[in-house]
């Protein structure tokens, strides 16, 4: 058994995901024979090795396409098996631990039960994520997700997005072409091997899509004509149509088990462009493929992911993609699914009309477009990965929001701190006051009595800070060494720069920059708690440190006048100067030196992001009260945000506060703002006005919900008459009423503007 | 220094663009539908809320002055005693009591003002300073229009129009627009009802329009019992053709300022419904008819 608890949600989960359609018996079977394949495998080279496994799992993974699909390409999978993320299976060769032991529980036959145990048995060394932790969980680092560490660490690949364009101008053929040109080591002959497997797949998709002609009306089989032809061509040549490039494209995606999917306007605008000037296809048809395409992605149901890119400086045909750009707001705005993730990057050289037609979306309450500033975000990616402008032009958020360069670096979050329980540390000696338990390494962490000014307990608690930045560089690295050890990731390797030319995989030294990205919580609760620190104890000195200390550590229960002031004292998000600036120091001091470390060992950015999932909500349930007045076990900030109800000066107030922070620091930082519909649409020119000049000051990014006064509350007491209200949580959307009631209560706290 | 009981960033209802209202302290006039019955006390005054009093009583307890005490377990305030302290504030662990308005210096105003400047300059916006009556504090107010003007912000003045002319005059050049209250044309019964004398308001606003009748927005809250009838709007709105006003707006009157008048302990107006917006639609036709705009709110 393992030494380390490998088992329990290893990711958000909120959508809730389509059944595999396979019986019991077949999934059994595939996960028997995967597992068969692995073990032969261990001593052929991890590439082989990867390939053979992958042949398993496709194409019979491929379910049946739906009778609305206009594209080709639905695919399941199962608690064993391949991937580069947890939102839909696992991490290289990978075993979800609670979802096999969830499967087994199915199962009536005690013979198939056994065979579980055994598969569970072998996995539990061989899962590369367990083989992670067993090397760095400690009773400092816990597991993702396990809250009571002030620390957590994981393997995966997290927010890959691959270089579609060299797939769709080389063909598969003309990929195979050019890796038989390079040295056949065993990375590039499992890569063409990869190839010749998707050409099996697309073969598969061909006799699927023959048999459900046999059966459909005439409307219908002219639809799958169009899809068997396409798919007739792109098993050998470079796509010609923009329906072939899309088929292509989604196809790929889904073998490599990417769930962002990039600039798709960059990408495909242009066959679209042609193919309507040449009176291939009109608008409307279009319009039919990209809300197929929505579907497909609604479906695959990742929660978190589901990114797609339009807009924004260094696309090549402008024409097409903004074409593009302009039929999937219309697909958005139709179609108000929770993903894909919409979003638009917009510059001053945005063109009015899209501009208009995105604020008309969000007003609808689709909660998409969220809007991505390139004014800001092209120069902070220069500084902050360290590239060129025509490399940073090409950044992408994925997930819930951190940046990516597309097809060129890798940017996972496999660390998260909680800035707040290291805070609660440093004014407890050490300890955790939610546990009890020590956490701060070797530093010697004194008792309050010895901090004698402000910057002795600041500076003790950047020295705890620092611990953990050296406890996040190394755990990343980990990650990518033990991943290395294991798999060559093949698909997302093929169309990732410059692992071809190098010829080696992608974390062999194949990336051309290997990134990545450090996920931070808490950071606003423990500014505003040193503000109120700093104004009440060492200005004012109405309070001593042990009072508030002592105050906090009983929940305020008993102390309510403590509890007030803290709370009363200015907070971050009322463009208060001073309480902006110690947010903005402890931010530097965060992204500096978690920057500085990643280029000290030798990575071409780590940086950290202030995005959220629903971490600040799961996390704050395991987290003492706060010395800015929060109480024990209420969610922390939400990313960027003020804590819930601490922003009181309306949003001019909050959008100055959070322009404060420089961009180039950071990897990613996500800004909620919630206004009425009657204030979107009444006063849509000032509304209006409001984002222009918060994005003309510097901020990098927004996303909005649109939501009545009383309806979340009505729909958390009547979650029957709310299936469709569409909330931003933070990183990504969802409907309201599927989220547990703690995340409903935080977003409930935020401030709603009328 | 000036008495203010608020600044409002993001007003997007008192004038035109992105603003912020200064609301400053002191009303000549006591309309019994006022949404802000806390501005009528030029001074800083206790607001207290009887659903979160828990009658612990420490508010009396700090009181240094005896402005507060509990008669028969009942809160009671003197505001002749009271000095704004703030020390029942700070006591109170439940919230219940608020100190509303205090004094400033014009510097701290025009701080808060100026954060928000890109946006007013984004979007024609500026400062609104409203009240209250704002003119009950006229020096100030002609201090504070100056500063603005200084700092080129565009500047509205909601008004009751109840002062002198030569207010009026004093702070006109400085300021961008009027945002003037016409609540009645019948003398009696503006001045029974809210104290103010019809002739000196019209006299103000007849001075402000000859001046530039661009300048000047007619505003009527629209109030039951009082002058929510066709003929009283209609004379309004001919009022306003009379002399060259090109915009009214038709403020509906709500009940939103219902639990201030609790917290002041004092009885609210009636107990009408809201005015609905739709009953005011008709009027907008009838404006057009004279070339002049109605707007249904601010």
């Amino acid at each position: 058994m393992a030494k380390i608890n490998i088992d329990g949600p290893q990711n958000a989960e909120v959508s809730i995901k389509i059944p595999c359609e396979k019986s019991f018996s077949e999934q059994l079977f595939i996960m028997e024979e995967y597992t068969r394949v692995h073990k032969e495998g261990k001593h052929l080279d991890k590439a082989q090795r990867e390939i053979n496994c992958i042949k398993v799992l496709l194409p019979a993974l491929f379910r049946q396409n739906e009778t609305s699909d206009l594209i080709a390409g639905r695919l399941d999978f199962l608690p064993i098996g391949f991937g580069s993320v947890t939102s839909i299976g696992g991490v290289g060769h990978y075993c979800v631990f609670h979802k096999l032991r969830a499967f087994k529980d199915v199962l009536d036959n005690e013979a198939d039960k056994v065979k579980i145990d055994t598969l569970y048995d072998y996995w539990q060394t061989n899962d590369v994520k367990a083989i992670y932790c067993q090397d760095v969980l400690n009773e400092e680092t816990g597991r993702f997700i396990d809250c009571k560490y002030p620390f957590m660490a994981t393997a995966r690949l997290s927010g890959m997005m691959l270089d579609y364009k060299r797939l769709l101008n080389l063909g598969l053929d003309g990929l195979i072409q050019l890796l038989e040109s390079k040295n056949q080591n065993a990375f590039i002959s499992a890569s063409i091997q990869t190839i010749q497997l998707l050409q099996d797949v697309i073969e598969q998709q061909k006799e699927k899509i023959i048999e459900d002609r046999k059966t459909a009306d005439e409307s219908r089989k002219q639809e799958l004509t169009l899809i068997l032809d396409s798919l007739t061509h792109i098993k050998h040549n470079k796509p010609d149509t923009f329906h072939q490039a899309l088929q292509l494209f989604w196809l790929y995606a889904l073998c490599a088990g990417a769930i962002n999917y990039g600039r798709l306007d960059d990408l495909l605008g242009t066959f679209l462009k042609n193919d309507i000037q040449n009176g291939t296809i009109c608008e409307e048809d279009a319009y039919r493929y990209l809300k197929s395409l929505w579907l497909m992605i609604e479906n695959r149901r990742t929660t978190v992911n589901g990114r797609i890119i339009v807009g924004g400086r260094g696309r090549k045909d402008i024409e097409g993609a903004d074409l593009f750009a302009k039929l999937c707001l219309r697909v958005c705005k139709d179609t108000r699914y929770v993903e894909p993730q919409f979003t638009l990057r917009i510059s001053s050289e945005t063109p009015e009309y899209i501009k208009e037609m995105a604020y008309d979306c969000i007003a609808s309450g689709a909660t998409y477009p969220t809007l991505y500033n390139d004014d800001v975000n092209v120069p902070a990616t220069m500084y902050g990965m360290r590239v060129e402008e025509e490399i940073a032009e090409h950044y992408v958020p994925f997930g819930c929001g951190e940046f990516v360069i597309q097809g060129k670096s890798i940017g996972t979050p496999n660390v998260l701190i909680n800035m707040l329980k290291v805070l609660q540390m440093t004014m407890n000696e050490g300890y955790d006051p939610m546990d009890n338990e020590k956490r701060v390494g070797s530093i010697h962490v004194p008792n309050l009595v010895e901090y004698k000014t402000f910057d002795d307990l600041y500076n003790k608690y950047k020295e705890v800070l620092n611990h953990y930045y050296d406890l996040s560089v190394k755990a990343q690295m980990h990650s990518y060494k033990v991943m290395n050890d294991h798999v060559s990731f093949l698909f997302n390797s093929i169309l990732m720069d410059d692992c071809i030319s190098r010829e080696k995989s992608l974390l062999d030294g194949g990336i051309e920059i290997l990134g990545g990205t450090n996920e931070t919580y808490g950071n606003i609760n423990s500014s505003d708690s040193l503000y109120a620190i700093k104004t009440l104890v060492f200005e004012d000195k109405k309070y001593t440190l042990q009072e508030i200390n002592e105050a906090a550590l009983a929940n305020f229960i008993g102390f309510e006048g403590i509890r007030k002031d803290l709370w009363n004292a200015p907070k971050y998000g009322n463009d208060h100067t001073e309480c902006d600036a110690l947010a903005n120091d402890l931010y530097e001091h965060a992204a500096k030196g978690m920057r500085q470390r990643g280029i000290d060992a030798g990575m071409g950015y780590f940086l950290i992001v202030i995005s959220n999932n629903q971490t600040n909500t799961d996390w704050g349930l395991q987290t003492a009260a706060s010395y800015d007045g929060r109480r024990s076990g209420v969610y922390t900030n939400p990313a960027n945000n003020p804590q819930g109800g601490a922003a009181k000066n309306g949003p001019t107030a909050t959008l100055n506060s959070l322009c404060k922070f420089d961009a180039k620091y950071h990897g990613g930082s996500v800004q909620n703002i919630k206004f009425t519909p009657r204030m979107m649409q009444e006063d849509k020119i000032k509304v209006q006005a409001l984002f222009d000049t918060y994005f003309k000051k510097g901020g990098c990014q927004l996303m909005v919900t649109v939501v009545d006064h009383g309806i979340l509350e009505d729909a958390q007491a009547n979650p029957q008459n709310y299936p469709d209200l569409i909330v931003r949580v933070a990183g990504y959307s969802a409907v309201f009423v599927n989220l547990n009631k703690d995340i409903q209560t935080e977003l409930l706290s935020r401030e709603l503007y009328d | 220094m000036i008495n203010i009981f608020n600044i409002e960033r993001f007003a997007t209802h008192d004038g035109p663009g992105i603003r912020s209202v200064v609301f400053l302290k002191g009303c000549p006039l006591h309309c019994p539908w006022c949404a802000n019955p806390e501005s009528w006390d030029v001074e800083p005054q206790v607001l207290y809320s009887k659903e979160k009093c828990t009658n612990c009583q420490l508010c009396a307890t700090v009181c240094p002055t005896n402005a507060i005490s509990f008669v028969n377990d009942r809160f009671t305030y003197d505001k002749e005693k009271c000095n704004a302290c703030k020390a029942c504030e700070h006591a109170c662990t439940q919230e219940a009591i608020e100190i509303t308005g205090k004094k400033v210096n014009i510097q701290e105003v025009m701080d808060v003002v100026l954060k928000d400047v890109d946006y007013y300059n984004q979007s024609n916006g500026g400062i609104t300073i409203s009240g209250g009556e704002p003119f009950n504090q006229s020096e100030e107010l002609f201090t504070l229009v100056q500063a603005c003007k200084k700092e080129e912000l565009h500047v509205a003045i909601e008004t009751t129009g109840y002062t002198s002319l030569e207010n009026i005059k004093k702070v006109e050049p400085f300021t961008d627009l009027f945002l003037f209250d016409i609540k009645h044309t019948n003398m009696e019964k503006l001045k029974k009802i809210t104290g103010a004398h019809l002739e000196i308001i019209l006299e103000n606003l007849i001075y402000l329009t000859q001046k530039d009748a661009n300048k000047v927005i007619i505003r009527v809250p629209v109030i039951p019992l009082f002058n929510f009838c066709e003929e009283r709007i209609k004379e309004i709105i001919d009022l306003a053709y009379s002399i060259k006003v090109k915009e009214v707006h038709l403020l509906a009157y709500h009940t939103l300022g219902e639990n201030k008048w609790d917290k002041i302990m004092k009885q609210y107006y009636s107990n009408e419904p809201m005015v609905r917006k739709e009953d005011l639609v008709p009027y907008i036709a009838y404006g057009e008819s004279l070339g002049i705009t109605i707007k249904i709110g601010g």
